[in-house]
């Protein structure tokens, strides 16, 4: 949601399909070599190497380091949330159902 | 190398204190020992197998351990760990009452997600993870949130407007330039670990007031890259939050 504010504000559409497509196009600049950096990070990948090169060598050494942080706190995130079973606020979820079955992220939900 | 930002190596550094501290309900020493097991999960071959099984109930430990912890704690760690999009309200009724309170679930929770961060920024840059701290001396406080109470999460939580100006600083700091939402909530049982997790959060994300100014950009990728990785990340995770 946040992701779709932000392009409002930069007059563009964003398309949210890629956090489960991961060949779809957001739209956003770079993009392609920020999820391909997120993945190897997630998973751990031998190529986790070659994609950070990637990240600093095209965005630089600082957006390098925000790009790892911000992987590394959701990593955490999601941990807190899927640990406590927050559930999503009413007002986040009444906004959000369309985009959500859509994109089937509610077989993410802990039964 | 890349050069780390100043505010967050100090984030970093202030979570690695407050790891070798004391906590509300759990001994410095069991905190650097939860800390430990986290970072053990992700060589655990027992972990390894449960992540791939059909089921996660398929597969009971040994694990790979590194503490003396009782097994049913270590295994509950490995579980969040590794493995924590597949935990359910069924798992925490029946595993969570027999092994921890639920003030010291709520804290071990804390130590897990922020050992993680840091771990994983580390991880992410290529460097190599900081040597987990010797734990101080002193006693659990054992602060617990008077208003805590059962409101949609597993665990108890404390509403922003039921926070009192009686209540101790902890809690009255859960709030303090932060919205509302669930995430924030998700750790209230215990304010310290709400107050510690998000001073990482600010740090590693965005501070919540910058979060909807898109007019500012204040790091070096724009709001629209970091919620891209956000949201791929959660994704990845299949956090639906």
């Amino acid at each position: 949601m946040l992701l779709r504010g932000s392009g409002q504000h930069a007059g563009e559409t964003y398309n949210d399909r890629f956090a489960i497509d991961a060949e779809a196009e957001s739209g956003v600049p770079h993009a392609r070599l920020l999820l391909d950096y997120a993945e190897a990070a997630v998973a751990g990948s031998a190529d986790l190497s070659a994609k950070r090169d990637a990240v600093r060598d095209e965005l630089g050494a600082e957006a390098l380091v925000d790009a790892a942080a911000t992987i590394a706190i959701f990593q955490a995130v999601v941990k807190i949330a899927d640990a406590t079973g927050i559930p999503l606020e009413d007002a986040k979820a009444e906004i959000s159902a369309e985009f959500r079955a859509d994109l089937g992220l509610d077989a993410f939900a802990a039964k | 190398m890349a050069e780390i930002r100043e505010d967050l190596e100090s984030a970093h550094a202030r979570a690695w204190l407050r790891l070798a501290s004391p906590g509300a309900w759990l001994t410095a020493e069991e905190k650097c020992a939860v800390a430990a097991e986290a970072r053990a999960a992700l060589s655990c071959a027992a972990c390894a197998k449960r992540k791939a099984a059909l089921s996660p109930e398929q597969l009971v430990p040994p694990h790979y351990s590194v503490s003396h912890l009782d097994d049913a704690w270590i295994d509950l760690i490995h579980r969040i760990r590794t493995d924590a999009d597949r935990l359910t309200p069924t798992w925490f009724a029946r595993v969570v009452p027999a092994v921890l309170t639920v003030e010291r679930y709520v804290e071990t929770v804390g130590v897990i997600a922020e050992v993680t961060a840091v771990d994983s920024f580390h991880a992410a840059m290529g460097m190599p993870l900081w040597p987990l701290p010797a734990p101080l001396p002193g006693a659990p406080n054992g602060v617990r949130p008077s208003a805590a109470k059962l409101a949609g999460a597993w665990v108890p939580t404390v509403a922003p407007e039921d926070v009192s100006a009686s209540d101790p600083d902890p809690v009255q700091a859960m709030y303090r330039n932060r919205s509302a939402a669930n995430i924030h909530r998700a750790l209230s049982l215990v304010p310290e670990a709400v107050n510690g997790f998000f001073d990482l959060d600010d740090a590693m994300y965005l501070p919540d007031a910058l979060l909807r100014k898109f007019e500012e950009e204040p790091r070096a990728i724009t709001h629209a890259q970091i919620e891209l990785l956000a949201a791929r990340v959660s994704a990845l995770n299949r956090c639906l939050y």
